[in-house]
């Protein structure tokens, strides 16, 4: 990007104050002159304030960066966002928080660390008079303590040379051993994994909630000998490109990469999917105060980045004004087009973290017995 | 007695900074595992109570216990083969034990995997010399964490061994030979009771360094298997059950000190981390 003089004045200016050739007065008096700074506003205190979003790594922290920093910046002057590619998993978020040093401002996080986190009183509120609830396609990704600006969902993909007369069309297939022999991957996870056992003992995936926990449980301990778990995205693409299990439950992001690779002899499909926010959420004491709430407003309300990351990253958009925009060759692999979301289930993430912590240690239980 | 004390000054900072550094955070681990979720003894009530706290703890053993078991044996011969050969000839087999010590345990993972999966180069070379028609499942079972830990615990176990028979003198064996011993018969009685101390002080390294392990399990063993370290990693990063993570976390801590004082009755433990016998 082209930088333009303004903000070749404001570097200059920034420059002096940090040499020491004008004071901070001089400096904020400079700024507003600039227009960059409006005169008067409490905004001058916080000159040139910075933001932290924690990704999880990889491509995540430039696919992030440019769709969800960058917008942001570009309509906030004085504001910077950086990125963080620590992992914020809800242990980090809470030892965080409890120390009482805050230093991360927003974290990609998921729907049931976003109510653990939550109730233990760990999170910033949602302010939903900043972020607009009409800016996200379904209810389930805003949440009290979360909103998600991108989605992705956990898809069934199999290998369809091992299946010449036809390969599984649904959970119950893929829980058919007789039908369907081979290895399976599951993630190593309640999460989706008894939300597909629940669907393949015939509930309909409209009304799948509350889930039936014990008849889920040994659902999957029926097929547990014929399955190998992963832990990792990566992990699970390795699995099914090397040919150790012929269908598996994995995201649908990965799902993508493996289909495009194999020009299709690994193929995914949507019907029985389960579509889930990527939340993310705020810890409490976050340094950038009340602002995080206008930057996840703004990752939120903008569709056309949303749309840049789905063709960066392969995750969903979540803004309803975004499916419209998306390119045709991105459709088949957009977890929210319409037509994608008409045949998968939404998972319902306050469920989820209700339970997760304690349906966790059970399928672990199964899985491992 | 009394000139020592004065070397006790000596190594007060190291021993303050391992206070604060190290000892400081563990008790504060402790600490956690009797405050959560409420302060009492819960957490480690589950130790008798909860099937899958007890299978956690019986899978790690068993893993460690069997990975202690082979390391030895292949450890020991090893050893006796470095113990007997010429200097020169030593030195060449040091370092090839000492190399793998050097390689990442991760990328050792890896290689695992790519020797040991379903089309990796041990079961298509077995299927194409028509030993096997099914792909055997050697890896993404406990099968597979025991042959990556074995690997690694190796060099582990042959470096106490082998300070031990080298000091064995030579000439036992030869006296023995001399008044009628056959071969294995000088081996049984005099080399190997000789070595024992060797072989005490390389199981017990190798067995509390197994207690712990985190990478090759969890990329070895298929997402099926869970030891110990990752339990804990689970309840503690993802779960946030840190009450019953610390708790295991100072079980371990515990079961190690424990396996150290029992051992430090048979052997000179001094040896064993490198100080003077």
């Amino acid at each position: 990007m082209m930088q333009t003089f303004q903000q070749d004045c404001m570097e200059l200016a920034m420059r002096k104050f940090r040499e020491g050739k004008v004071d901070r007065r001089a400096l904020l008096a400079g700024l507003v002159g600039l227009g960059v700074l409006p005169a008067g506003s409490d905004a001058a205190a916080q000159a040139a304030q910075e933001m932290v979003m924690v990704n999880w790594g990889g491509v995540a922290n430039q696919g992030f960066g440019t769709n969800y920093g960058a917008p942001f910046m570009a309509a906030n002057p004085g504001w910077k966002v950086v990125q963080d590619s620590t992992g914020p998993s809800a242990g980090r978020i809470r030892s965080m928080v409890e120390s009482g040093r805050t230093t991360w401002d927003l974290c990609d996080s998921s729907a049931s660390s976003a109510i653990l986190l939550g109730k233990a009183g760990l999170l910033n509120k949602i302010d939903y008079s900043v972020v607009q609830k009409s800016d996200v396609i379904s209810p389930a990704f805003a949440m009290e303590h979360g909103a998600a600006p991108y989605s992705f969902s956990s898809v069934l993909i199999y290998d369809t040379a091992k299946f010449p007369n036809g390969g599984p069309q649904n959970w119950a297939d893929f829980y058919d051993v007789q039908k369907f022999p081979g290895t399976r991957l599951l993630r190593r996870d309640a999460l989706a994994v008894l939300d597909g056992a629940q669907m393949a003992l015939g509930k309909s995936p409209a009304a799948l909630y509350p889930l039936d926990v014990p008849a889920c449980l040994a659902k999957l301990r029926e097929i547990r000998r014929n399955c190998v778990f992963w832990t990792n995205g990566s992990e699970s693409e390795q699995f099914m490109r090397t040919g150790e299990a012929v269908m598996g439950q994995i995201w649908h992001t990965r799902a993508t990469i493996l289909e495009r690779e194999t020009s299709g002899r690994l193929k995914f499909i949507w019907n029985q999917g389960l579509l889930q926010g990527g939340i993310f959420v705020s810890p409490r004491g976050n340094p950038g105060g009340a602002m995080v709430q206008k930057l996840l407003a703004s990752m939120l309300a903008n569709p056309e980045p949303q749309v840049e990351l789905l063709k960066f990253l392969g995750n969903g958009p979540t803004n309803p004004r975004a499916a419209a925009v998306v390119p045709e060759e991105f459709k088949r692999f957009n977890p929210t087009d319409p037509a994608n979301v008409a045949v998968q289930c939404t998972l319902d993430g306050t469920w989820w973290g209700e339970n997760y912590a304690e349906l966790n240690s059970k399928v672990l239980d199964v899985i491992t017995g | 007695m009394r000139r020592d004390t004065g070397w006790w000054l000596l190594i007060a900072p190291a021993f303050l900074l391992l206070t604060l550094v190290y000892i400081a955070p563990i008790a504060q681990v402790l600490a956690i595992s009797v405050m959560e979720p409420s302060p009492g003894l819960g957490n480690y009530e589950r130790l008798f109570t909860s099937e899958s706290v007890q299978r956690v703890i019986v899978t790690t053993l068993r893993i460690c216990i069997i990975t202690t078991a082979i390391a030895l044996l292949l450890g020991y011969g090893l050893a006796y083969v470095i113990a007997l050969a010429t200097e020169r000839a030593r030195r060449w087999w040091l370092l090839a034990v000492l190399v793998p010590l050097w390689i990442s345990v991760l990328v050792r993972a890896f290689a695992w995997v790519t020797l040991l999966r379903r089309q990796g180069v041990i079961n298509e070379g077995l299927i194409a010399a028509g030993v096997i028609t099914e792909p055997l499942a050697l890896v993404w079972n406990e099968t597979g964490i025991v042959i990556g830990m074995v690997h690694y615990m190796v060099p582990y176990a042959v470096l106490p061994m082998l300070a031990a028979m080298r000091e064995v003198d030579p000439r036992l064996l030869a006296a023995a030979r001399g008044m009628g011993a056959s071969r294995g018969f000088a081996f049984s009685r005099v080399f190997l009771p000789l070595s024992m101390p060797g072989v005490i002080a390389a199981g017990v390294l190798v067995f509390i360094f197994s207690l712990g392990f985190y990478i090759t399990p969890a990329l070895l063993g298929g997402g099926r298997t869970l030891m110990v370290a990752e339990w804990i990693k689970l309840q503690i990063l993802d779960l946030l059950r840190w009450g019953l993570g610390a708790m295991m976390a100072t079980v371990l801590v515990l079961a190690i000190l424990a396996t150290l004082v029992v051992f430090s009755r048979l052997v000179n433990l001094r040896r064993l981390f490198g100080g003077g016998a």
